[in-house]
């Protein structure tokens, strides 16, 4: 679930109200891959987000997040190219875990003669110099920032997994208020990350969401938690939470649980819990308080999950959106009893300036 | 002490007793010094610190690619995607004409969705432009400046190459954006659409990162891109231009300093009348002790006192000169070489630098001579006032000789090449014949005045006589004075001569260049730089109207090519013709060149551009055209006066190779022999209805031409009138210093039984006779410093061949004026002299 | 003259150079104003030669008063009754000796005056001398061509300032008797001003002059 998706739709107010009809998230709807691993025109909001947890063979960790982000504006036919069909947003960061600093970069751009999109015939996603070819079978991603780059070959180790039941992943009530939303749970990565100018060799695991839908949040809701977590026996978790301004929690919040063998089970609210357990940080620059570590208790799978951050300042102080916290984090789990360890990333948004919520500007 | 009183009693209190005289100096060097400063600031923000139109909304970028026909625009998709961390804008750069105001201003397109990145996104907050995606996908929505007074959501009506169309005010950009003017902002797919350059953009900024050698960067960037574009730093075009400008810039400051020499001899002329004056008074101090160095100092102390509060004088003067000349300068530099707005006017540092170094430099220069005369005065002084003039007259032949060795210098000079692309040399050789002529004045006036003394008294009494002896009897006195009239008169006739002969040199070209019949090119105010399009059907509707033989369509390019700017235009050849519209160096008919040059990868450059980038018929020069640099041939060169920059001239279809865009940016029609002018005019304008475009009759442009010629050349005037008023000035202070001194002599006169009228006659005659001498000497040096004008000066700067031609309505009108001001300044000092009471003035010993 | 009295403003002051002076001068007499600078004799001179005109009392030549005369009538006077001879020559420096002597004839309007002048150079002594520059001569010589030209235009009365006060004595003496001796060819009336009592002892009569007054007869 991701947030940059609030703030371009206030960019873009009135966008497509009469003119274009976009589609909306309906149940039944039949995967086809690679197809759906590509662009989805019909839907107005789209993402493709990979993140993932490095380390060099010396030990130096590393967290990093490349988004690609398409809102539609407009689906009247036009020959030129620099006609704005679709807005590409795109987000990186590294976070240098060992060294406890965090980079990150914003971009906007428009479709124009080739300056970002996704083509499905060369298998490519990209903003600028930041893209991603997805092969089957292979995912390469290559970015530069002003101060690092990264080149990362992701190989998925299982298939794609569908979110939520029936094909669809509710968000709220009431038709509209959903996405089609899928993840490759475990991308075996290696790769170079440069950073300042020194290169690391770095290898690890990535997780990938691309959730496709049209359609906005709902007005009582302020922000969400969400979490992805791999586990070292090769299992994975999927967990969010949506949060009301009125401080309770929306009943759809859900989960997906994926077993080694790759079979997803939907977790819905009631079959887990997930709550955040103090170690609050304040960004000085947003003001903005997280709580930097969360327990997740999910009984049906007698997992307990205590979840960390090695680096507290993982911000992401956005100009074309509310800023949000999205970083890497240790966990520390127990499954009957039995001691497990695993590397994930966890998402808060909606806290900065609460109440002033998603306004842009 | 002792001293300083002295020197107060002597010199400042009698100036101070005598205000008239001490501020007609003063003024003489206020006003040279002024002229000076003047074409200095407003030579600077014309032409030196002025920014190009383009430059609006840039902002500090390292890089910039440009290519002829524009760069295409999936260069810049393809420099997003190298894995190197530039930031990009590329912009669509083109004019509008206002169509309420009739102004035209930079029409800029850029991509407001990728603009809003990083530091770029903080201009665009700046500039109230945070939220326009809106109406990102508008065609029709501008941004404009605040100071265009429009209001949002008002409509605008906008003339872009040949179309006007209404457009939407979507936001209002404030000063603060550093926008450079007024100028007009779209989106860059609008932008596109408008100026119909789609596919193509005009420039692609780059910044690159701070990290690493700029030098790696070029390279990099260089590497990933087609031959043809181009890579350069940012504002190279504007560099380009200020370059050229160069030698304009320095031509007109050359003219300014003249106006300061002027100034020079009349100073040496009053301060030389002063030592004079006071002879007895040095001598006297010099009996009581003081030493030749006091004396010396003393002199130079006056003569520095005057040029400081001179040239101080000369700043807030030169400024409120400078105000007047900035606009006609900028005017100029618009029309002929590229759409800019002038720089602020400044008094920097440098200007009062300038001011004080000219004014007191000169000054002190002048005074050098005369202040060393006054210290040799020997402390027992006579009356040996007659001796010392004979003195004088002896040495007039040395000096004759001396001018003849200068003249021949001066010649020799005049054959050198140029320097640094500057025509040192010439000015030089400019500088030695002044020289001359002022060595050989005293030869002139002693061999006037001597022979022509009976001749006088015979036309015109015994005043004449009287009037010419004088004149001869103050040799020294007299030549300063005709020489001071002389100079500025020969300026003023040189450039005269010199702008005449250009003016029918351009007017004998038009009449080959122009043989079309009526013209057609896009509405709007046009710049040199500035080359708005028609639509292609256009020229076919026009060549279907009955009595229309052929149209030939017109397109150019602003290129660059070795760091100068230059004109390249592909061109319909019709061989069949009657007439053609070039004539070459060569003298080849035009006919057989034109053949050849549809043959192949040939081209034909004009004289400026073979002077600047020294090639000749036969030569190639590679252009980078679109994404490729192909060779061509120059068949040869042709006449040129429309632009100072190089043009390059193709055959269409050649051009269309490499740049394939169609859309001509003028059209020439020729009319069947006996259509008539009238009706066909009134067929093309039907036929063209729907396109603003403007149909001029050859007459027309002919008068056009030479309205822009006479444009540029105001400035020059404007400096001859100051040299002249400087001069005159002089001429009135000296004329009545000359009656000051000369009173003794109107009183014996007096005495002698002379009336009123004779002494005021005498007077004027004398003026008359420094006029009539000044005039001939100064005609003279003007014919001698026009040729080195035109054969040396100009082709140097310019590289222009002008025809030489006696502009004789001109010169005539000229010379008198200043003949009759000479007189007229007699006539203050003649009033003077009458009144003077000859038992005062006899008597005063 | 008669009662002749001839007020100044010097700096704000009234001077009075001539107080109530009556005076009358035969034809042909030879007559001297003696007097220390200051006494008035100069202004005398130039009442007498109408190039100044009295604040009182009337001025007569040959029966004409002067403040009476028009313009032109003056210019007649100068050009044909009366002729200047200064302290300090006040020759003309650019014109050579001959030219200087031509000059009231050409200023007249007279067509030819070579002649006249030459032969009236002769009568000094200086034909010679004709065509040297004026700043070649010694003091006398010039002097003698200043008395040439006050001549030359055949004046009936001669006007004498201090002629001699620039010369040496020997030289002043030749002045001296150069003028007498005119006076006995041409029947010239002369009035001379001079400091010195023994120039003044040349002339037919002498009178002392004092703060604007006579005071001997």
């Amino acid at each position: 679930m991701k947030s940059k998706w609030i703030a371009l739709l206030l960019l873009v107010p009135l966008c497509a109200p009469a003119q274009t009809t976009y589609q909306s998230a309906q149940p039944g709807y039949r995967y086809e891959f690679p197809r759906d691993h590509f662009n989805h025109e019909g839907y107005q909001t789209e993402w493709w987000y990979y993140t993932g947890n490095l380390s060099s063979s010396d030990g130096h960790r590393f967290g990093f997040e490349l988004t690609f982000f398409r809102q539609g504006v407009s689906r009247e036919p036009s020959t030129n190219p620099w006609f704005v069909s679709d807005l590409w947003m795109a987000h990186l960061a590294l976070s240098d875990l060992t060294g406890q600093k965090f980079y990150h970069e914003e971009r906007l751009n428009r479709s124009g003669p080739g300056l970002a999109g996704v083509d499905e015939p060369s298998a490519q996603i990209w903003n600028g110099n930041w893209q991603g070819l997805i092969r089957p079978g292979e995912h390469d991603l290559s970015a530069v920032a002003s101060s690092f780059q990264i080149n990362l070959k992701l190989i998925p180790a299982k298939p794609p997994v569908i979110h939520g039941q029936n094909g669809i992943s509710q968000k709220a009530e009431g038709a509209g208020h959903a996405s089609h939303y899928i993840s490759l749970t475990r991308l075996q990565t290696s790769g170079i990350i440069t950073l300042n100018g020194k290169p690391y060799t770095v290898d690890g695991a990535s997780w990938m969401d691309h959730e496709f839908f049209t359609g906005s949040m709902a007005d009582t809701e302020s922000g969400w938690d969400w979490l992805s977590i791999q586990l070292e026996d090769n299992s994975e978790l999927m967990l969010y939470r949506l949060r009301h301004r009125d401080g309770t929690l929306d009943p759809y919040f859900s989960g997906t649980f994926i077993d080694p063998q790759g079979r997803a089970t939907f977790l819905p609210l009631r079959d887990f819990t997930m709550t955040p357990a103090g170690d609050n940080w304040t960004s000085p620059r947003t003001k903005a308080t997280y709580p930097e570590r969360w327990h997740i208790s999910i009984p049906k799978l007698s997992l307990d999950l205590d979840v960390t951050t090695p680096l507290r300042e993982q911000e992401l102080v956005a100009t074309y959106g509310p800023s949000y916290w999205e970083g890497s984090v240790n966990i520390s789990a127990k499954r009957a009893g039995a001691a497990l360890h695993g590397l994930g990333y966890l998402e808060m948004t909606g806290y900065a300036s609460p109440g002033q919520s998603v306004l842009p500007r | 002490m002792g001293r300083f009183t002295l020197l107060y009693r002597l010199m400042l209190r009698p100036l101070l007793q005598r205000p008239g005289r001490a501020l007609l100096i003063l003024f003489a060097i206020a006003l040279g010094d002024a002229a000076v400063v003047a074409i200095d600031m407003a030579g600077d923000a014309a032409a030196g610190s002025f920014r190009s139109s383009m430059e609006s909304f840039t902002g500090n970028n390292d890089l910039e690619i440009t290519a002829a026909g524009g760069v295409p625009e999936t260069i810049a998709a393809q420099l997003a995607r190298l894995p190197l961390d530039l930031r990009l804008s590329p912009r669509i750069e083109d004019h509008a004409t206002i169509v309420a105001t009739g102004e035209t201003v930079p029409l800029i397109g850029i991509d407001l969705v990728g603009e809003a990145n990083g530091e770029a996104a903080q201009r665009l907050d700046q500039a109230g432009l945070r939220d326009p995606i809106q109406h990102i996908n508008d065609p029709d929505a501008v941004w404009v400046a605040g100071a265009l007074g429009k209001a949002v959501g008002e409509k605008i009506d906008l003339l872009i190459n040949d179309q006007t169309r209404d457009y939407t005010v979507r936001g209002l950009v404030p000063d603060t954006a550093k926008l450079g003017g007024d100028a007009i902002l779209m989106d860059i797919r609008a932008a596109q659409q408008a100026t119909g350059k789609s596919g193509r953009v005009d420039r692609i900024l780059i910044k690159t990162p701070r990290s690493g050698s700029f030098d790696d960067w070029q390279r990099q960037i260089r590497r990933a891109l087609p031959a043809g574009i181009m890579l350069s730093p940012q504002g190279s075009a504007t560099a380009a231009n200020r370059r050229m400008l160069a030698a304009f810039r320095w031509n007109l400051r050359v003219l300014s300093y003249i106006a300061l020499l002027v100034g020079a001899f009349l100073i040496y002329n009053a301060i030389s009348v002063s030592v004079v004056r006071r002879r007895a008074d040095i001598g006297a101090v010099r009996a009581l002790g003081a030493s030749r160095n006091m004396v010396l100092s003393a002199f130079l102390l006056e003569s520095s006192l005057f040029g400081l509060i001179g040239s101080l004088a000369a700043l807030p003067l030169g400024r409120l000169l400078a105000s007047g000349a900035v606009g006609m300068l900028s005017t100029t530099v618009n029309a002929l070489y590229v759409s800019s707005t002038a720089g602020a006017l400044r008094i920097t540092t440098g200007s009062v630098l300038l001011a004080l170094i000219a004014g007191m430099g000169v000054t002190l220069a002048s005074a050098l001579a005369p202040a060393r005369e006054a210290s040799q005065v020997p402390p027992t002084e006579a009356m040996a006032r007659g001796r010392r003039e004979y003195e004088v007259r002896i040495e007039r032949h040395r000096d004759a000789l001396i001018a003849l060795i200068l003249a021949v210098l001066g010649a020799v000079a005049a054959q050198a090449p140029e320097i640094a692309g500057k025509p040192l040399m010439g000015y030089l050789a400019a500088m030695l014949f002044v020289g001359a002529s002022a060595l050989l004045t005293p030869l002139v006036v002693h061999a006037v005045t001597f022979a022509g003394a009976g001749l006088m008294r015979r036309l015109m009494g015994v005043e004449a006589l009287l009037a010419c002896r004088s004149l001869g009897g103050s040799l020294r006195r007299t030549s300063v004075l005709v020489g001071a009239l002389a100079t500025a008169i020969a300026m003023m006739t040189s450039v005269g001569i010199m702008v005449g002969s250009f003016r029918q040199t351009v007017l004998t070209w038009m009449d080959a260049q122009l043989s079309g019949d009526l013209y057609l090119r896009p509405a709007g105010a046009l710049n040199a730089d500035q080359h708005p399009t028609i639509a292609p059907r256009v020229a076919e509707r026009i060549a279907s109207v009955p009595g229309v033989e052929s149209v030939a369509r017109f397109r150019a390019y602003e290129i660059e090519y070795q760091g100068l700017p230059a004109t390249l235009a592909g061109v319909d050849i019709d061989l069949h013709r009657r007439e053609q519209s070039l004539s070459f160096l060569s003298g080849r008919p035009p006919v057989d060149v034109l053949r050849e040059l549809a043959a192949g990868d040939n081209a034909l450059v004009s004289e400026p551009f073979a002077n600047k980038h020294h090639v000749k018929a036969g030569d190639t020069i590679t252009l980078p055209l679109g994404e490729t640099r192909p060779t061509f041939r120059i068949l040869d060169i042709f006449y040129d006066y429309g632009h100072e920059a190089g043009y390059i001239l193709l055959a269409r279809q050649t051009m269309l190779k490499y740049l394939p865009n169609p859309a001509p940016t003028n059209l020439a029609v020729f009319l069947k022999p006996g259509a008539d002018l009238e009706s066909t005019r009134a067929a093309v304008q039907k036929a063209v209805a729907g396109s603003d475009l403007l149909i001029l009759s050859n007459a027309v442009l002919r008068r056009e031409g030479i309205r822009v010629f006479d444009q540029t050349f105001a400035i020059t005037y404007a400096l001859e009138a100051i040299s002249i008023l400087v001069a005159i000035g002089g001429i009135a202070g000296a004329l009545l210093s000359i009656v000051m001194d000369r009173r003794r002599e109107f009183g014996i006169l007096r005495f002698l039984g002379g009336t009123g009228s004779q002494i005021r006659k005498l007077t004027l005659v004398e003026a008359g006779l420094i006029g009539l001498l000044a005039n001939a000497t100064g005609l003279a040096l003007g014919f001698v410093l026009s040729l080195v004008l035109i054969y040396v000066i100009n082709k140097q700067s310019f590289g222009w061949t002008i025809q030489f031609h006696w502009p004789v309505t001109v010169l005539l009108s000229s010379l008198s004026l200043v003949y009759v001001a000479t007189v007229l300044a007699g006539i203050a000092p003649a009033r003077i002299a009458v009144r003077l009471n000859p038992i005062e003035v006899v008597h005063e010993e | 003259m008669e009662h002749v009295t001839r007020d100044y403003a010097a700096e704000g002051e009234r001077v009075r150079a001539l107080n109530d002076v009556s005076l009358s001068v035969g034809s042909g007499r030879f007559v001297a104003l003696v007097g220390r600078s200051g006494c008035g004799k100069s202004t005398l001179l130039h009442l007498a030669g109408a190039m100044d005109f009295p604040t009182a009392g009337h001025v007569r030549l040959e029966g004409l008063a002067t403040d009476a005369l028009s313009e032109p009538e003056l210019t007649r006077l100068r050009r044909e009754k009366v002729g200047f001879v200064f302290q300090s020559f006040q020759l003309l420096n650019t014109l050579s000796v001959v030219e200087n002597v031509e000059v009231p004839l050409l200023l007249a309007g007279r067509r030819n005056p070579r002649p006249a002048a030459m032969e009236r150079l002769a009568s000094v002594g200086l034909a010679e001398l004709a065509h040297r520059m004026t700043h070649q001569l010694s003091g006398g010589q010039m002097q003698r061509v200043a008395i040439a030209r006050a001549l030359v235009h055949g004046p009936r009365l001669l006007l004498a300032d201090e002629p001699t006060g620039n010369l040496d004595t020997a030289t002043g003496n030749a002045i001296l008797h150069l003028l007498r001796q005119i006076r006995e060819e041409q029947k010239l009336t002369i009035l001379m001003a001079t400091h010195s009592a023994e120039a003044a002892a040349i002339a037919d009569v002498v009178i002392h002059m004092r703060d604007g007054q006579m005071v001997q007869d």
